[in-house]
């Protein structure tokens, strides 16, 4: 069997839990250790799909750039045809998360472009665009 | 005694004229001080021939935290509202020199109980759940009708504005939300705009907002009385609503001892001004938006290193991904999903 990253951490966070923290006399300390093992949980149980996940949403919000520059015309649908058709640089969380905080800024100026229009089309798109963060928020919950 | 209970001793033998032979002892952290390190601890000193013991608290800046508090707002606000029946610990000395003890920090009174954790499982009030939020909301009401200026608080945020409060305070969190948002929020940024294009009527008139008024945040005596309301950095002058909001959100609810329309009645008869309800939903969606952008500013203090407790890294994951959800449903309820 491997000895992944996910792993490893899991092991700290057991140790931390399991046989440190109740060895320290002070309660702040101890307390501390307690906290210290669940974060380092959180962390473990982030590690296996962190790239996976973020890949997915970055292609969720092109496509959903692409179906909002239908609506736009000039400057604006260029721009998010753009973004639409650009790719991740990189398969490196922090490239990821980079290329995502982008899109998402873009996700966020298209939204309020939308908001401004009020005709159907826009209304459903916009629905569309609150799904999608439900479905964002729901798979990025932390995991205890 | 350790190198802070010499610091402090020190401190108060060289601010103590009438005091001699000072002594500091049994310095211990109270966990829970995210936005400012709290310690409590004992001094005995002679004075006039007797000898005095007071058990105090020592409140020292955090080299960063939850909020980027105002050093002396807390101090000020606990002295301006001495004696007009806000149950709040007297303060003795504010010190912002940090040659003292390496950062700002002021002294208070220990006061008696302790604090009910709304994070753990079970009761945190032992028992005195429901006439503990009863005072709790009679309390925020009692604040609310506080003449702000009567009292000297008039140079708290929002201090000279007679309306428009709501928009005063998302420009305030959206500000901090910009300063600390590593990755875009969009969620967020949604319910901002929905905030900013429906707003909530002016209140019948300005109140001093505790601005952190919330399960956790007070202490309570075995016999189930509130002892002292305390954190209050995020004081300012606004719509009593906003604290209100505050108390009742789902993550430290106080709607788990008392139904919201005894604690709104309570408040009600507290303060002698009628809740909106309508413009309480939007002071509540408010709430979400504050909350994360004050889970951002955990996170962003943790991520920079400025501050390493597991408390401040936890608020900025768990604290962050509750109230992000918690927008997404009150979108939801107000048809934004369609």
């Amino acid at each position: 069997m491997n000895l992944t990253t996910e792993n490893a951490l899991h092991g700290i966070d057991e140790l931390l839990r399991e046989r440190i923290a109740p060895e320290i006399g002070d309660p702040f300390a101890a307390q501390m250790a307690r906290l210290s093992s669940l974060l380092l949980r959180i962390c473990a149980n982030a590690v296996e799909d962190a790239a996976a996940l973020r890949v997915d949403e970055n292609a969720a919000i092109r496509h959903l750039l692409a179906d909002v520059g239908v609506l736009a015309d000039g400057p604006q649908a260029h721009r998010l045809a753009q973004a639409a058709a650009s790719a991740d640089p990189g398969l490196a969380v922090s490239v990821l998360d980079a290329e995502n905080h982008r899109l998402r800024c873009l996700l966020v100026d298209a939204q309020e472009w939308l908001e401004s229009r009020r005709d159907e089309a826009a209304v459903v798109l916009d629905q569309r665009i609150w799904r999608h963060l439900e479905k964002t928020e729901a798979r990025r919950a932390p995991r205890e | 005694m350790t190198d802070l209970e010499n610091g402090i001793a020190h401190y108060l033998d060289r601010h103590m004229a009438q005091a001699s032979d000072v002594r500091v002892h049994g310095l211990a952290r109270i966990y829970g001080g995210s936005s400012q390190e709290t310690f409590r601890f004992h001094a005995a000193w002679n004075e006039s021939g007797r000898a005095v013991e007071r058990a105090l608290i020592l409140r020292r800046d955090a080299t960063a935290g939850l909020v980027v508090a105002e050093r002396d707002l807390e101090y000020n606000v606990y002295r301006a509202l001495a004696g007009h029946g806000v149950p709040i610990p007297g303060v003795h000395f504010l010190e912002l020199d940090a040659q003292w003890l390496d950062r700002p920090f002021f002294i208070m009174d220990l006061c008696p109980g302790k604090p009910g954790n709304p994070f753990i499982p079970g009761d945190p009030y032992d028992g005195h759940g429901e006439e503990i939020a009863r005072q709790f909301w009679s309390i925020a009401g009692q604040l609310a009708a506080i003449d702000h200026r009567a009292v000297g608080l008039d140079s708290l945020r929002n201090g000279a504005l007679a309306a428009g409060f709501w928009s005063s305070e998302l420009d305030h969190w959206e500000a901090i939300l910009d300063e600390g948002e590593a990755v875009r929020e969009p969620a967020v940024r949604g319910a901002l705009r929905w905030l900013r294009r429906n707003p909530p009527p002016d209140p019948l008139k300005p109140a001093i907002v505790h601005g952190d008024y919330r399960s956790g945040n007070f202490l309570f005596t075995p016999d189930g009385r509130i002892s002292a309301i305390l954190d209050w950095e995020m004081c300012h002058v606004g719509d009593p609503l906003e604290d209100i909001a505050w108390g009742l959100d789902p993550f430290w609810p106080m709607t788990r001892h008392l139904p919201l329309g005894d604690g709104l009645a309570a408040w009600e008869a507290a303060s002698g001004m009628p809740v909106d309800r309508e413009a309480l939903r939007w002071w509540q969606l408010f709430s979400a938006v504050k909350a994360c952008a004050i889970w951002t500013t955990a996170a962003a203090s943790f991520a920079s290193g400025r501050n390493r407790e597991m408390t401040i890294a936890l608020s900025g994951i768990r604290g962050g991904h509750f109230h992000r959800d918690l927008i997404l449903r009150m979108m939801r309820e107000r048809g934004a999903m369609g």
